[in-house]
């Protein structure tokens, strides 16, 4: 048989103050939680594996956050241009019939390139390896090397 | 393509206010959810037909027979893999990027359950948390649909954020498909009600395993002078629900008690409703909840379950059971095969019976399948 042993979840000391606190609608704004806990973010139970490589489970996991974090940030451009045309500093077409001069242009190539090598590099290191450039001796030699 | 407006969650007081990052996260959650829905989801049915199906026959000399000769087939394609590995981390992703918002606002969240439920207790219902209530097993063993401590884990003192985070997933979850309050499944079963006995006016009403209440509020607004009472296991859910209802105005008398017994006394109720509460429970669960609810009703009183279909054909059933193998809503799988009127008889009703109940639905905020219809296990006692 159950215990009944119930009662209102409230502990009374708490709550004057925090009628005071809740009265407005709390802000937006990120603010600290001293009390606030650590909430879970992973689940209990074990996650089903769907490749048959874990390792493309976890890039797809990976990739697909990108992807969410590559929308927020163009949802966040998005805001600051319809704010700075609310605030007359530009209009949204501004920046659709911006044409970059030939200095920009040329650094934003440049830039363009690097990025492109940087994402690409677990392509491009597999070419550095077969060309013998970037050839390493087996971990033993390594190992023993440093261990001279 | 429903507007987005319409899909759009009611703000009221116990929800989290996003940051513009957080709730650009969601957003992208809820557009992703709906590709996958509307675009990649429908794929697994060709793709089965026309590549696993012959592959399994051909390697097994015979068709497959049964939903998990279909999971066999399919789990070994490319195009369900990638569906099924996103499909899943759709899922976390949402849970993430509400609990993120949630863990910000804690304090706040907390503060104002606590406001709310001393300062209109007795006007606004009632709230009966009992700390030595045991969460059963099915609840405790995996996270139920991968929500990071399930729904009755507390995290602090006074803990609302499972409720929290509930209500914001729930209307991410499926595109904005239960409305603006989360009501559908309330209001579903409160027209199928209606629609079959249009002159009872219940004066008594117990919904099972409310959660945070979204689906008990349509039946405390529709019945003004009927006493609405509602249960759950989780006690971070119940404290939201309650808070949750004094935001809306509308009296319902929460407690923490497990469907299988409850402490109301016999003949408590002349309704008792539930909404997809069935299928997150257990076999012995199932008939002691049905037996429990023959208990509680008056003799001429209703119980009605809303349950989710299960499907007809291997690959429906199949394609029904992904959230069983994939997002921890393990006893689905065991409730594609469950007899539902003849547990009810078990438990002593006469003539319990699953009806169907067909809703509209947009195809960006439909699941594994085209159309949309409820099953509700119907008995009187």
């Amino acid at each position: 048989m159950k215990t009944r042993s119930k009662g209102k979840a409230t502990a009374s000391s708490q709550t004057t103050k925090a009628r005071k606190t809740t009265g407005k609608r709390p802000k937006s704004a990120p603010e600290a939680n001293a009390t606030a806990p650590r909430l879970a973010r992973v689940a209990k139970g074990k996650r089903p594996q769907y490749f048959s490589d874990p390792a493309i489970d976890k890039i797809l996991w990976i990739t697909l956050t990108l992807c969410e974090e590559l929308s927020v940030t163009r949802d966040r451009l998005d805001t600051v241009e319809r704010l700075l045309e609310k605030r007359r500093v530009l209009k949204v077409s501004d920046v659709e019939h911006y044409r970059p001069d030939d200095k920009t242009e040329a650094l934003r190539e440049q830039r363009r390139a690097v990025y492109i090598d940087r994402v690409l590099r677990a392509v491009s290191a597999e070419l550095e390896e077969l060309a013998g450039r970037a050839e390493a001796p087996p971990l033993e030699e390594v190992i023993a090397a440093v261990e001279s | 393509m429903t507007s987005a407006a319409s899909r759009r969650l009611l703000q009221h007081g116990m929800l989290p206010q996003p940051t513009h990052d957080e709730q650009a996260r969601q957003a992208f959650v809820t557009s992703f959810r709906g590709h996958l829905a509307a675009k990649v989801a429908p794929g697994a049915k060709p793709v089965y037909e026309r590549r696993a199906r012959p592959l399994f026959a051909s390697q097994h000399g015979r068709e497959p027979r049964d939903q998990h000769d279909v999971r066999r087939a399919l789990e070994a394609d490319p195009y369900y893999q990638f569906w099924s590995a996103m499909q899943r981390r759709s899922q976390e992703l949402m849970w993430e990027a509400v609990i993120d918002p949630t863990e910000r606002n804690w304090t706040q969240l907390v503060n104002r359950a606590r406001a709310s439920n001393t300062s209109r207790a007795g006007s606004s219902g009632s709230l009966e948390l009992d700390p030595t209530l045991e969460v059963p097993r099915y609840h405790t063993a995996v996270d139920i649909h991968l929500q990071p401590g399930g729904y009755h884990t507390d995290f602090g003192a006074d803990d609302v954020a499972a409720g929290a985070i509930y209500d914001r997933a729930l209307n991410i979850y499926l595109n904005g498909a239960l409305g603006p309050r989360n009501a559908l499944m309330g209001e579903t079963l409160l027209g199928f009600f209606r629609d079959r006995w249009p002159q009872r006016a219940p004066r008594r009403i117990l919904d099972m395993g409310c959660a945070i209440g979204n689906s008990t509020l349509p039946w405390a607004e529709a019945f003004p002078a009927a006493e609405v009472h509602a249960i759950d296991v989780g006690a971070p859910v119940l404290r939201y629900a309650h808070a949750r209802a004094c935001e809306f105005g509308v009296p319902v008398h929460f407690s923490q008690q497990n469907a299988e017994r409850t402490h109301y006394r016999t003949g408590s109720f002349d309704l008792i409703v539930s909404h997809i509460m069935l299928h997150e429970t257990s076999k012995s669960a199932l008939g002691n909840i049905l037996s429990e609810c023959h208990r509680l009703l008056t003799p001429g009183g209703l119980m009605l379950h809303l349950e989710i279909p299960r499907g007809s054909t291997p690959l429906e059933k199949f394609l029904f059971n992904w959230e069983a193998y994939n997002n921890n809503e393990t006893f689905g799988a065991h409730m594609t095969e469950v007899d539902l009127p003849a547990i009810a008889r078990r438990a002593g009703f006469d003539a319990p019976a699953v009806i169907k109940h067909r809703i509209e639905r947009a195809p960006e905020q439909q699941l594994y399948s085209s159309e949309t219809v409820w099953n509700v296990l119907t008995a009187q006692r």
